[in-house]
């Protein structure tokens, strides 16, 4: 027993010598903790995961943007001004004289040019972006053409609404890359693919890429040659933790300075700690079930209207969202033009029997959910579960990975997908596309979660793409706002409710500005005190 | 009667029967692998176009990976590479898969090593305890300790760690590698944080990665300390009820030589198969440890590519822990027979 003894003194005492503590994390660093292991590119023409869209957007700028407190305000960022022609086809961007690249090369139009088009070569997962505007890899040099050194002419196949236009160019798709040090980069034809992918970039923006050690963590410097106001922090530095509690730990000890993805129950217990506070951000993630009305009773009107009515949505906003999900019954997210403030659907059994009986289906019912095995998916579907069978609607919940989750909607052999929509660009498009539309109705022909779902939207989906192409904004939001009412009484999607963007920070970190999704942050203008 | 055969000779057909055995069996570990990628219900393409791609973009992806090939014609062709030591690319890292592997396999080495050394110190000594006081205090102690260790998630004993030794206490760092500070402030040689940070005498980079890994080190400890204690004493009570411990002692041997000088000796022998396997099993990776702690370690590597469907990274891990278990069995057998006389006799 003294060999223990001796051990276990060693090892303390080792312990306690190697404890050096760190107070802070570096004055000059921005430390922030996400998960890291979704990223598989940070080139800009790519680029498609929260993670990686988040780090390329510290990096790369966008002709223009919104403006984070008023989305329907945008403004230039590499491109000075713009016009649109008479017919709403061809957008004219005159380029900022002052803007260069990381290399000190200047930003021409002539890179711009390269770049969109190049998005559109590489048909990448991000293509869509730029693809839905009806530019394919046949047209593309035609209707993307740089006249001179400042003039970018941007044609579109139709006349789409301009604020739909400019939403698309300012996604991560819309990032410009330096073209002569691309170029010079290129191996076998994959304009510098290979070359930007991993270990390399070639933005404007004021950071570029030091070091991506995939699934650890993300190292990023600051532009020296940044062309506009020079950010305040000299690094930022991402941490793959995947962990909710870990990130807390870290967080209230002051090892790192943002927690981006902390759970409910760690954002309740931090709230009592001085040193850190929260911000709440927009994200336009949408919770909803949708029902595929290839089932027997979901096929029928009210039988899908008596399932809005069994799930209580008061009841899981507070106790498992605890201020991390609101709810809502639209698909326009609030904060987008178009939205309205229209939750008719609450938990009420009764009126669920009536419209169930009159449907003619009878009970009980077993639908199958498809439901991803992390939370709040597995929360949500077990509430719903339970208000469910009382009206003798049986639940069987499939809890599986996330690739199998995607695999199962995507065959569309199941009754019902426990899922999420989160918006690419700030548009009401990006949500309405989706929900409303029928694929013979879109210029791509993707098939969109209606086809999925197999609901013949009838004329909404028309309708959502005449919206689309409405220039006037004010008439725009009011043909929204119809097919909304309309949608949330008749489609077969569940809506249940808007993620709350929830980040804590240490107390010191100040003017951080959340974007407007999920990966749009803008880390730039964030200071430490 | 053939003539008796030299013992070298005899010693190279061992060899060489062992090498043909190994080669069969990660063979068939390939190709179990293989199979498996290939039936699970992952498409890889979506994986890697997504859910929003074009039509073009998931057909271009789908020649590049050679799909549109006959599974056998694939299965040689991966094969084939692999022989020559190229595992394709990972497209969630965009490196080629052995370059991952030998980027990640170091931390999950680092921390199985550590982490065996402890439970190996503690547990031995502490089963030992336990058989020789077998029912007394010290046993029910020693027991009980064996038993939260084996019992209990380790994850969340990571968790309860982190928070008194890391946040409470501030004994040690908490969750990564290495604080901010020294990121990238060595230049890796063999990946290992702890021996690359000794070889270029960076002291202070190297205290800071013994503070980070000591708290995971000590559950790992912990854990096979628990499994490995439990082992060694049933192992032991087995031989200190055995006759010629009871002769050692009637010939007037003392305590301690009989219980490691004969009955420990004994049980030794199939101790040292636990451990290898035990030390199998930690290389491994342990997801959970690694989740808590953001180690990047090959677990994490390869649970996070089967998520994500990346196929390349998956059949290069497995084929890397497979490796692992078959080379550590070989090395256990010879082992046993340095250990075990009757294994030496058997073999002339």
């Amino acid at each position: 027993m003294k060999l223990m003894r001796t051990l276990t003194a060693a090892l303390l005492g080792m312990t306690m010598l190697t404890g050096v503590t760190y107070a802070a994390t570096p004055a000059n660093t921005l430390v922030i903790a996400d998960a890291l292991d979704d990223i598989i590119t940070l080139d800009p023409g790519e680029v498609g995961e929260v993670g990686g869209i988040m780090a390329a957007k510290q990096i790369y700028q966008t002709l223009i943007a919104p403006d984070v407190k008023d989305p329907t305000k945008i403004y230039g960022v590499l491109a000075e001004s713009w016009t649109v022609s008479e017919d709403g086809k061809t957008f004219t961007f005159k380029m900022n004289p002052a803007a260069k690249f990381a290399s000190g090369n200047p930003v021409t139009a002539h890179d711009a040019e390269f770049s969109l088009r190049r998005v559109v070569k590489m048909a990448s997962r991000s293509a869509f972006l730029l693809t839905q505007l009806g530019l394919s890899a046949e047209n593309v040099e035609e209707r993307i053409k740089a006249t001179d050194d400042a003039t970018l002419v941007f044609e579109i196949g139709e006349p789409y609404a301009e604020s739909f236009v400019l939403y698309a160019l300012s996604s991560h798709s819309g990032g410009i890359v330096d073209s002569k040090l691309v170029m010079e980069n290129e191996v076998d034809g994959d304009m510098g693919n290979a070359w930007l992918k991993q270990a390399n970039s070639a933005g404007s923006g004021p950071y570029v890429l030091g070091t991506w050690t995939p699934k650890q963590s993300i190292m990023l410097n600051r532009n020296e040659n940044f062309w506009q106001e020079a950010p305040a922090m000299e690094r930022i530095f991402f941490q793959h933790v995947p962990e909710s509690a870990a990130q807390r730990l870290l967080l209230e000890k002051g090892d790192i300075d943002i927690a981006n993805k902390l759970g409910a129950d760690d954002h309740a217990s931090i709230a009592g700690n001085a040193d850190v506070k929260t911000l709440d951000g927009s994200s336009g993630v949408i919770y909803y079930f949708g029902l595929n009305v290839r089932n027997e009773a979901l096929s029928k009107p009210d039988f899908v209207k008596a399932m809005k009515y069994l799930v209580d949505y008061e009841g899981i906003e507070q106790t498992i969202g605890q201020g991390t999900i609101k709810t809502h019954q639209t698909f326009v997210p609030e904060g987008f033009l178009g939205a309205i403030d229209h939750n008719p659907y609450s938990l009420d059994i009764e009126k669920a029997k009536e419209l169930i009986a009159s449907s003619g289906v009878q009970t009980p019912v077993k639908l199958d959910a498809v439901v991803w095995n992390t939370p709040p998916y597995t929360d949500f579907a077990q509430a719903a579960q339970a208000t469910m069978a009382q009206a003798g609607v049986e639940l069987n919940l499939l809890v599986v990975d996330g690739q199998q989750w995607l695999e199962r909607y995507r065959s569309a052999d199941l009754d019902i997908w426990v899922g999420l929509w989160g918006p690419d660009y700030p548009d009401p498009h990006s949500n309405a596309k989706a929900f409303a539309v029928n694929s013979e109705d879109t210029p791509d022909g993707s098939s969109s979660l209606a086809d999925r779902f197999g609901w013949d939207a009838g004329d909404i989906s028309p309708r959502t793409m005449a919206a689309l192409r409405e220039n006037d904004n004010e008439k725009r939001r009011q043909m929204y706002e119809e097919i909304q009412l309309e949608h949330t009484d008749i489609s077969p999607f569940l809506y249940m409710f808007q993620e709350v963007r929830r980040v804590a920070v240490r107390a010191n970190v100040e003017n951080l500005e959340l974007g407007l999704t999920l990966s749009d942050d803008r880390y730039w203008k964030a200071t430490k005190n | 009667m053939a003539a008796i055969a030299s013992p070298n000779l005899v010693r190279l057909k061992r060899i060489a029967n062992g090498l043909v055995t190994t080669a069969i069996t990660l063979l068939g570990l390939v190709a179990l692998t293989f199979f498996i990628g290939r039936v699970i219900p992952i498409d890889p393409v979506l994986s890697i176009v997504g859910e929003k791609a074009t039509p073009e973009a998931y057909d271009k992806v789908f020649y590049e990976l050679g799909l549109d090939k006959p599974v056998w014609e694939q299965f040689t062709s991966y094969t084939l590479k692999l022989l020559q030591g190229d595992f394709g690319t990972s497209f969630t890292t965009t490196r080629p898969v052995l370059t991952d592997l030998l980027s990640f396999f170091p931390a999950t080495l680092e921390l199985a090593t550590l982490g065996l050394v402890l439970g190996v110190v503690l547990g031995i000594p502490a089963g030992v305890a336990s058989a020789y006081w077998h029912d007394k205090w010290p046993d029910h102690l020693i027991r009980i300790i064996g038993l939260i260790g084996y019992s209990v998630p380790i994850f969340w004993l990571g968790l309860v760690g982190l928070y008194v030794f890391y946040y409470k206490l501030s004994w040690v760092a908490g969750p990564g590698q290495l604080d901010v500070f020294y990121v990238g402030v060595v230049k890796p040689i063999t990946n290992s944080i702890l021996i690359d940070s000794l070889l270029r005498g960076e002291w202070e980079v190297f205290w800071n990665a013994v503070s980070h890994i000591i708290l995971p080190v000590c559950l790992i400890g912990y854990f096979s300390m628990a499994y490995l204690s439990r082992m060694t004493r049933s192992l032991m009570l087995d031989q200190l009820t055995q006759e010629y411990v009871l002769t050692a002692r009637l010939k007037g041997a003392s305590e301690l030589e009989v219980v490691l000088g004969h009955a420990l000796r004994n049980a030794a022998i199939p101790l040292v198969t636990i451990i290898a396997l035990s030390y199998g099993g930690l290389l491994e990776g342990s997801v959970l440890i690694e989740t808590v702690f953001g180690w990047p370690g090959i677990g994490n590597y390869i649970a996070s590519s089967l998520f994500r469907g990346d196929i390349n990274a998956v059949l290069g891990g497995t084929f890397l822990v497979g490796a692992i278990f078959i080379l550590l069995n070989q090395l256990s057998d010879v082992l046993y027979a340095t250990l075990d006389p009757r294994t030496r006799e058997a073999s002339k």
